[in-house]
């Protein structure tokens, strides 16, 4: 189906609703509805064209008069469509229906433009607080224009009790809690395991504990040239992917496009990056389950290639090798036969890996049938990544949406129907050969020229917008960007994978061992920087520790002070 | 009399002074398959004196949960004493074989307690994997010492080694000595059998909430397993050659545990670890009928 | 499964050991390696173009009297992203190999520049070579605006 058969057939159902409609490129396309007629156009995407919720974007415009502006996006993924449906809210008390009930994949999007807009999604089912902490005050809400970057609101009670509302233990279980300091939970979240010996019934989730507030940083601090450097660090391991994304959708927000080495260098180094940390994950999944020897021995197939990344890029990880319009450092001929050599070694003993793994009875024993995740469940949470192709469902923004050099040179998109831990094993340890395959084939065919756009805009105008998705190792990160005046974005909405992924969690772990949890979260290769919050509370388990809560929270505000003013309430430095 | 207190001595300090130097042999063998340096050899002596000067936190003031480091550490003491190292133990006594499966359990026993008296939840987990391990893998190890009791008709090991230097091997005791070798892996809490400590999931179990000399002693406890299960399989189901020079079957001994050692190594490097109703249906279907197997062979005779 | 496993134990023992005795050997990195940056006081004509790329914003300028400029790196919040040494229209700024950074004396990761500009006779400011600036051809140049301080 082409964009404008989707928009007429759109115009069929609720004609009069819709307010405006926009496609500045091919494909992309933003339709403006009146909220009335939010959930059913919402439903039809998702019922009818199998169109999958990537994310909502809120947007205060209340300077221009417009209110609250409230961007839920889709994507069409087999007709190469991004869809953007946009509803308005009023400037006071702003209130929009929620269409998680709708679209399920919604839950977390809706839950997190209640907390940092302070938009009412009426009708959400769980409408609890999702990022702001728990002694956040009520009605100050972060990303509205009017609350400054750096500005503290007044802290809640001191004396409070521990506020978050938990769901309460089912009957006849007990409480494990993990985190929000776990060991194989490298950064904090946490979970509840409501668990009857070793079953886990239930479990309920509360993370963001370490919100680093880059959005806001982004659309009220930094410039377009500088986000590429700090959207690089929203994580530490696929930090060339924020950047590639937020550099492609500025781009085709500002209507230039990088030149075409440019781009080969860009989906080169992301299959580089790719193949670095699936080794990197395949190391920390055979750490989970105890066999250090796997963490050992793919670690250390993967330093050579870090060695590579140093070399061609003049760092270890996050490069800092995009800025709008192309890329810093072109790679010389002469590094050409060490890439090959060093993905070459790489290749060649990932099949001897992989052809051993295959044959472990013992680590197929924890891994074959263990954390199911049918495909109509992961369909409906729009998992995404080898978490999504583990379950037979065969999305990959390289291939749907393809960007940088992949319209060029393809991509070959692997599944497994398995749905269970093992296939999302295998998923990886198959994508590894394939990207290794890319790099050959994108070394082979990499043209020559500049490495820069020569057409860049002296000013960007306020109004344009691009969406583009990238696929991250643990599946696809969108970037958003509206332009605005003062050469910075109005807004710059991020989305990473992990932060769909997660929601799959309660279904996986349920009805499985306590002793399973970890690998089961550690086979999607969760990444908490994509989830984060702006201070720490430190909250322990049990009724024992109970009474330390109250001294943890005074000292980590106290601290908190302190670094407030030594820092002259210049929180970025 | 100066002979036995000569052997005291010897077994105190094989079993329980050298059993930190085992397990730093096993860390470097580790390692090497690792492809990293390691830690130095002697890393677990300087774990446990480092742990030994500091600070006890208690989460409790349970008296059990104070006694289990001591009583842990004492019961394997004991166990030490009536270990057989290529010879008749120290200790030897009519009836010694159910004395020492009795102690070698009771060391188990207070780790549980204290993990049970800790009220922390993880601890609780681990303390209940703790006890489903012991009751699956304790009967392997006292059948198939039984089945050696059989087989030579008395209780005590000095009498089963004395009766094996005189007799041919038998496929009872064969089979009964597999089946104490698919045990020890889980009796010295290797992968993929250390399920009750788990660090990446109950982050250490039982022993999530101790702190210093009582985690040394229990780390210490720990390490001296391995070499007190290995002794015992050595000397009871594979006591080739017969030397009769007593030290000199002391080396021996040491040489063969070293094998077992890097067996027990050598699996532990190469596995994932098993879940504990995987592990519990590995011992309780498979190997339970090795040893029971075992016995009946031994009760027909053969 | 054994077969496995043997596979799994040969992969292992045919790498050997592979760590290095670093620190107590030198392990220098690549050429083009992004370490801590210098800045040849010679050569820099205080145009200011590194501290306005600066991501992190660890380079400040400020201008003590008419005729001094001062230039303080914070290299303690530097990502070695080496954008200042790409602008620099002086190649006043060079990134270095050094990567041993770490310190307990913060002052070891500050580094002070002064620059001598003339002055203009009648107004006695400094003069602001347009010509650097022409050269840098960065785009997302942005003067600070000082509103965000304090806030």
């Amino acid at each position: 189906m082409t964009s404008a058969e989707l928009i007429r057939r759109r115009r069929q159902d609720v004609g009069p609703a819709i307010e405006s409609v926009s496609e500045p490129v091919p494909g992309k396309v933003r339709m403006a509805v009146a909220p009335g007629a939010v959930v059913s156009v919402a439903k039809a995407l998702y019922r009818d064209h199998g169109a999958r919720f990537l994310v909502t974007a809120g947007i205060d415009s209340r300077e221009g008069g417009n209110g609250f502006e409230v961007d839920h996006i889709f994507s069409l993924d087999k007709d190469k469509i991004f869809f953007i449906l946009r509803t308005s809210a009023a400037a006071e008390e702003p209130e929009v229906p929620a269409i998680t009930p709708e679209v399920p994949a919604a839950a977390w999007a809706e839950r997190e433009l209640q907390d940092l807009l302070g938009v009412r999604v009426e009708g959400l089912p769980d409408g609890r607080r999702l990022i702001l902490p728990d002694d956040w005050p009520e009605g100050v809400h972060p990303l509205r224009k009017d609350m400054k970057y750096g500005d503290w609101p007044p802290l809640g009670d001191e004396n409070a009790e521990e506020s978050y509302p938990w769901k309460q233990a089912p009957e006849g279980t007990s409480t494990v809690v993990i985190g929000p300091y776990f060991p194989v939970l490298e950064e904090p979240t946490q979970l509840r395991l409501f668990v009857d010996g070793e079953r886990v019934i239930d479990c309920d989730y509360r993370g963001f504990y370490n919100h680093r507030a880059i959005e806001k940083m982004g659309d009220s601090e930094l410039t377009y040239n500088e986000i590429p450097f700090v959207s690089e660090r929203i994580c530490g391991i696929c930090g060339f992917i924020h950047s590639s994304c937020y550099c492609e959708t500025a781009e085709e927000a500002m209507g230039i496009r990088a030149p075409r080495r440019a781009r080969y260098i860009r989906s080169l180094m992301l299959e580089i990056e790719r193949i670095h940390s699936h080794l990197l994950w395949t190391g920390i999944a055979g750490h989970i389950l105890g066999f250090d020897t796997v963490l050992m021995q793919t670690w250390r197939m993967r330093e050579p290639l870090m060695w590579l990344c140093e070399k061609i890029t003049g760092n270890r990880q996050t490069y800092g090798m995009h800025i709008i319009g192309g890329v810093r450092r072109d790679i010389s001929e002469e590094c050409y036969p060490e890439i090959l050599a060093v993905v070459g070694k790489i290749e060649q003993e990932w099949i001897q890996f992989y052809d051993a793994v295959q044959g472990d009875t013992t680590l197929k024993a924890r891994l074959v049938g263990v954390g199911m995740l049918p495909e109509e469940t992961a369909k409906e949470i729009a998992v995404l990544g080898p978490t999504a192709r583990g379950s037979n469902w065969d999305i990959d923004a390289r291939a749907d949406h393809p960007y940088a050099a992949y319209d060029e040179v393809p991509i070959r998109v692997i599944t497994h129907p398995d749905c269970d831990n093992w296939a999302r094993v295998v998923v990886r340890l198959e994508e590894v050969l394939e990207s290794v395959r890319w790099v050959r084939e994108g070394l082979k065919q990499m043209p020559d020229g500049p490495i820069m756009a020569s057409d860049i805009p002296e000013e960007v105008p306020a109004g344009q917008w691009g969406v583009c998705t990238v696929e991250a190792p643990r599946g696809e990160a969108i970037h958003y960007v509206l332009t605005g005046g003062d050469n910075r974005p109005d807004r710059w909405r991020v989305r990473a994978p992990t932060y769909n992924n997660l929601q799959a969690l309660p279904s996986m772990i349920k009805g499985e061992t306590i002793a399973d949890v970890p690998i089961i979260l550690g086979s999607m290769d969760p990444c908490f920087s994509c989830t984060e919050r702006v201070e720490v509370v430190n909250v322990r388990s049990g009724e024992a520790e109970r009474l330390d809560y109250q001294e943890l929270l005074a000292r980590s505000r106290a601290a908190t002070e302190r670094l407030r003013g030594r820092r002259g309430g210049r929180p970025w430095q | 009399m100066a002979i036995t207190v000569l052997e005291i001595v010897l077994s105190l300090v094989i079993l329980i002074g050298l059993a930190p130097l085992a397990e730093g042999l096993l860390r470097k063998f580790k390692a090497i398959i690792h492809s990293r340096q390691g830690p130095p050899i002697i890393q677990p002596y300087l774990d446990i004196a480092k742990l030994l000067v500091k600070e006890d936190l208690a989460p409790t003031d349970n008296w059990v949960w104070r006694m289990a480091p001591a009583l842990c550490l004492g019961a394997t003491v004991v166990v030490a004493l009536l270990t057989p190292i290529g010879g008749a133990p120290a200790f030897g006594f009519g009836g010694d074989i159910i004395v020492f499966v009795y102690f070698a359990t009771l060391s188990v026993v207070a780790i549980i307690l204290a993990a049970f008296a800790s009220g922390n939840p993880y601890a609780y987990v681990g303390g209940s994997r703790e006890m489903m391990m012991a009751l699956s893998v304790e009967p392997v190890m006292a059948i198939a010492l039984f089945v050696a009791a059989i087989k030579a008709h008395t209780l005590t090991f000095g009498g089963i080694l004395s009766h094996s230097a005189t007799s041919e091997p038998s496929i009872s005791m064969a089979v009964a000595g597999i089946a104490f070798l698919l045990a020890l892996q889980a009796l010295v809490g290797k992968l993929p059998f250390d399920i009750a400590e788990a660090d990446q999931e109950i982050m250490g179990g039982p022993f999530i909430e101790r702190s210093g000399p009582g985690l040394a002693l229990f780390r210490w406890a720990m390490h001296a397993r391995l070499l007190i299960f290995s002794a015992v399989l050595v000397s009871v189901f594979v006591p080739w050659p017969h030397v009769g020079i007593r030290g000199l079957s002391i080396l021996l001994t040491l040489a063969k545990m070293g094998v077992f050692l890097t067996l027990v190594g050598l699996v532990d490097v190469v596995n994932p670890r098993l879940r504990i109703d995987q592990s519990m249906g590995y011992y309780a279907r498979i190997v339970v009928f090795v040893s029971i197997g075992a016995l009946a062979l031994a009760i027909v005779g053969h | 499964m054994i077969i496995s496993k043997l596979k799994e134990a040969l992969i292992c023992l045919k790498a050997g050991r592979v760590t290095l005795p670093y620190p107590f050997a030198p392990h220098d990195p690549e050429d083009g390696f992004h370490g801590r940056v210098v800045v040849d006081a010679e050569k820099c004509v205080g145009c200011g173009g590194c501290a306005e790329v600066c991501p992190p914003r660890c380079i400040e300028v400020t201008d003590p009297s008419p005729e001094k400029r001062v230039l303080e790196f914070f290299l303690e919040r530097c990502t070695y992203c080496a954008r200042c040494a790409e602008v620099c229209p002086e190649d006043a700024v060079i990134v270095t190999k050094e990567f041993e950074t770490a310190t307990n004396d913060l002052e070891d990761m500050h580094m002070r520049v002064e620059v001598f500009m003339s002055t203009c006779r009648r107004c006695g400011r400094c003069y602001e070579p347009p010509t650097p600036l022409d050269r840098m051809m960065v785009t997302g140049f942005r003067p600070p605006t000082g509103e965000s301080e304090g806030a």
